[in-house]
């Protein structure tokens, strides 16, 4: 007994052995630095010499700068439109995808397809939909005239009222393939049982997906609410690299396409304010993490 | 098993946190290079002192220096030295301006050995001074106190620490000046003395009589609003921590709404394709109806697609550009056939703007070598004198050889004599007035003037934004409204 009992104890110590690159790898490059970013958050470090201890200065002010309150409005009305529609075209795909009277064939081929905008690397695609929606030569603004849509050329990326819901559905496009993987990997995961059952009882195909798949599917749909939250809250290279087509709408003192991390960066990379910078990250954290205690609380209720 | 569990969730938090601060990760990312120089600030300067010592034996085998600059002439320097020093290889670096700052921290911040030069412009200077990133130029074997005679004063102020310890020396002046047209000059004004010419941008107002009567001739007195930029700093933007918006910087402000409101430029960008254009003659002249600020598709920097989208609007000429020094080889580039009908005239104040500073860094293991390599780029005659030749009109710091070359014709300039006009407008540059705030608040001002001139807000709101934008950015900084 005592002998495979020392045995297993061998075993588990090989198995940390195996894990230790990426303990150590994880250790330097996403522990010690979110720390680090803590510890700088109280002070008034600049990016050089000694970084002296402010205490909560730097969070009095966060809380005070109406820029930053801007500024994550901003993002969460960027965030906001585009998790309608990327969770919202998820949804429909899924519900298709996932009928047994439809029997959708090429299911591979399509959640490849959908999932390929998510491949493009960020700048390519700012730079594909900069094009696209140019005020003047753009191909979108030719179709829209061609079809008598419109009168004049409408200056999507020029104008505030415009411009954040263009990334917001640039977003939605590059990630709505990700939630239809996610999504349908849950309807899936439902035993078939449940809907031949149904569908031998008559319920209807509305009646399925709100009494069945809807609330089966929600652990999952809290996962890709709160990663898409968390990413969300984060934005930065689509707005900070679309806002070049339109100077004078974007950055200060009108940009509406600023967002907090782009707020973040002002402070971290061009005017070396790292410790007001880490606050600012610290600040988007909390805010992150009551907001997904929220969303626990009212979507996985059940669950606990 | 309790262990396990409890390991097991500090894993997940952290992940959790590891993905949430990712936000941070840009910072931390900056921050954590800089743990071991925020506690090695007192040790730098004796590893430093140590580094050079050993460093003359490295040099005198003479091998390798390696230059980090944002402006690519060092790699035409670096060529020239080692043509004159063929045992010598330099490592020239050319690093985007937008990442420069960044770059030097994060080596610097980490206790990297290489780069052993540096540079930098002048509103990064007081930031890389502060940081200690720049070796003490006075001190033995440099000693470089006794060349300050042999640099334009301003030049080598910029150079000064706030404790007047040199840090770094440039090889070029960039005071600013009006570039203009002499043969517009002759029919709209009777002449094109540049003293005379210099009269009719004496002042703000005068600018926009002078523009006004160039339109009425069909001309534009600028292809950009932009033009007088480098003539506003007359006044520092701080004044012992606080915000000081002087009537100078609003009348400036006023006169770039008005240039743009009553159509007197061109209505190009600064550096798109009409704005270069415009110096070798005719330009369509893009009103505030055809583009206004908004939208950039006329104003690209692509020749052919530019002349496609402006075929058929009206045209004119454009009387004058503000630039510093270096404009000479801007022009050099763009004039084509007005070539010879330039002139160059002062502006309503002093200014400058830009200019490559060269350091030694502090942590160089190869000072000796990399002070030899400085004095070859800055302080050496016959390195000017090349430097003048190749760059085809560089205006260079180096006052023996800005004197000697006083009396050079410039043919661009209807044969004008170019030196002895910047070494002059050199000698009232006020460098006091240059703060380390200069990039943050100019631009915030700038946004609020294109606000204002395209109609997005009032001058007042735009000036009350302005003022908000200054304290969320500086709360050190004191704002009276």
């Amino acid at each position: 007994m005592a002998k495979t009992g020392a045995k297993k104890r061998d075993l588990n110590r090989t198995g940390y052995l195996f894990v230790l690159p990426f303990v150590i790898i994880f250790l330097i490059f996403s522990v010690y630095p979110v720390f680090r970013t803590l510890y700088l958050s109280f002070t008034n470090y600049k990016g050089y010499g000694d970084a002296v201890w402010t205490g909560i200065d730097n969070y009095i002010r966060v809380v005070k700068d109406k820029f930053f309150w801007r500024d994550l409005w901003n993002t969460i009305k960027i965030w906001g439109v585009n998790i309608i529609l990327q969770l919202g075209l998820a949804f429909l795909l899924t519900i298709v995808f996932s009928d047994i009277k439809y029997k959708m064939r090429g299911l591979a081929i399509f959640r490849a397809i959908y999932y390929l905008p998510n491949l493009i690397a960020a700048t390519s695609v700012a730079f594909l939909f900069k094009t696209l929606l140019d005020w003047k030569y753009g191909s979108f603004n030719q179709i829209l005239m061609a079809l008598g849509l419109t009168q004049q050329q409408v200056n999507w990326l020029g104008s505030t009222s415009t411009a954040p819901y263009v990334v917001s559905v640039i977003g939605a496009w590059m990630w709505f393939g990700n939630s239809f993987i996610v999504l349908m990997a849950g309807v899936q995961g439902i035993p078939k049982d449940y809907f031949e059952a149904a569908a031998i009882d008559g319920a209807g195909r509305w009646k399925v997906f709100a009494r069945i798949t809807l609330p089966l599917l929600k652990p999952i749909m809290l996962y890709v609410f709160v990663t898409s939250l968390i990413g969300g809250l984060q934005l930065f290279d689509l707005p900070f690299l679309m806002q070049g087509a339109a100077p004078g709408t974007a950055g200060e003192p009108s940009g509406s396409l600023q967002t907090v991390v782009m707020y973040l960066y002002k402070f971290g990379f061009e005017t070396h304010q790292v410790g007001y910078a880490s606050a600012i990250a610290y600040t988007l954290f909390f805010i992150i993490l009551i907001v997904s205690i929220i969303q626990f609380k009212t979507l996985g209720g059940e669950e606990d | 098993m309790k262990l396990k569990k409890l390991i097991s969730v500090m894993l997940a938090g952290v992940m959790v946190l590891g993905l949430t601060a990712c936000g941070g990760s840009g910072t931390s990312g900056g921050g954590s290079a800089s743990g071991s120089s925020s506690s090695s600030g007192g040790t730098q300067a004796e590893a430093g002192t140590e580094a050079g010592d050993t460093g003359s034996s490295q040099a005198a085998g003479g091998e390798k220096l390696v230059v980090w600059t944002l402006a690519a002439d060092l790699e035409q320097f670096a060529d020239y030295y080692m043509e004159k020093n063929p045992d010598v290889a330099i490592e020239t670096v050319v690093i985007e301006p937008a990442n420069y700052v960044t770059k030097v921290q994060t080596a610097l911040n980490g206790g990297q050995k290489e780069p052993d030069i540096i540079v930098g412009e002048p509103q990064m200077l007081e930031d890389f001074y502060d940081a200690g990133y720049f070796e003490d130029l006075n001190q033995a074997p440099y000693n470089a106190q006794d060349y300050a005679d042999q640099i334009v004063d301003y030049v080598w102020e910029v150079g000064q620490d706030a404790e007047g310890i040199q840090r770094a020396i440039s090889y070029q002046i960039t005071p600013a000046g009006i570039y203009y047209r002499r043969d517009i000059a002759s029919a709209v004004f009777g002449t094109d003395d540049p003293d005379e010419i210099g009269k009719l941008f004496a002042d703000y107002d005068t600018i926009l009589n002078t523009a006004q009567t160039l339109k009425g001739a069909g001309y534009r007195i600028f292809a950009s609003d932009a033009e007088i930029n480098y003539f506003s700093g007359d006044s520092a933007w701080v004044i012992d921590g606080n915000l000081n918006v002087d009537q100078g910087r609003l009348d400036y402000m006023d006169l770039c709404v008005s240039l743009y409101k009553d159509d007197l430029t061109a209505y190009a960008n600064q550096w798109s394709t009409p704005w270069y254009q415009a110096m070798a003659g005719t330009v369509p002249i893009l009103s505030a109806d055809i583009q206004n600020y908004a939208d950039d598709s006329v104003n690209v920097w692509d020749a052919e697609q530019f002349a496609e989208a402006t075929a058929g609007m009206d045209t004119t000429e454009v009387f004058a550009f503000g630039l510093p020094s270096w404009g000479v080889l801007t022009m050099r580039d763009n004039v084509l056939e007005t070539s010879g009908k330039w002139g160059v005239c002062a502006g309503p104040s002093y200014g400058f703007g830009g200019g490559t500073f060269i350091g030694i860094s502090s942590q160089s293991e190869r000072k000796e070598l990399a002070w030899d390599f400085l004095k070859f780029c800055t302080l050496n005659e016959d390195t000017a004198n090349w430097w003048i030749v190749k760059s085809e009109g560089d205006t260079v710091s180096l006052v023996p050889v800005l004197e000697a070359h006083a009396e050079d014709a410039n043919e661009v300039y209807g044969g004008q004599q170019l030196y002895a006009f910047w070494l002059n407008q050199a000698k009232g540059i006020d460098y006091s007035k240059v703060t380390r705030y200069d990039k943050a608040i100019g631009d915030a001002w700038a946004s609020a003037i294109t606000a204002i001139k395209t109609g997005e807000k009032s001058k007042e709101d735009a000036i009350s934004e302005f003022y908000d934008v200054v304290e969320s950015t500086y709360p050190e900084i004191t704002v009276n409204r």
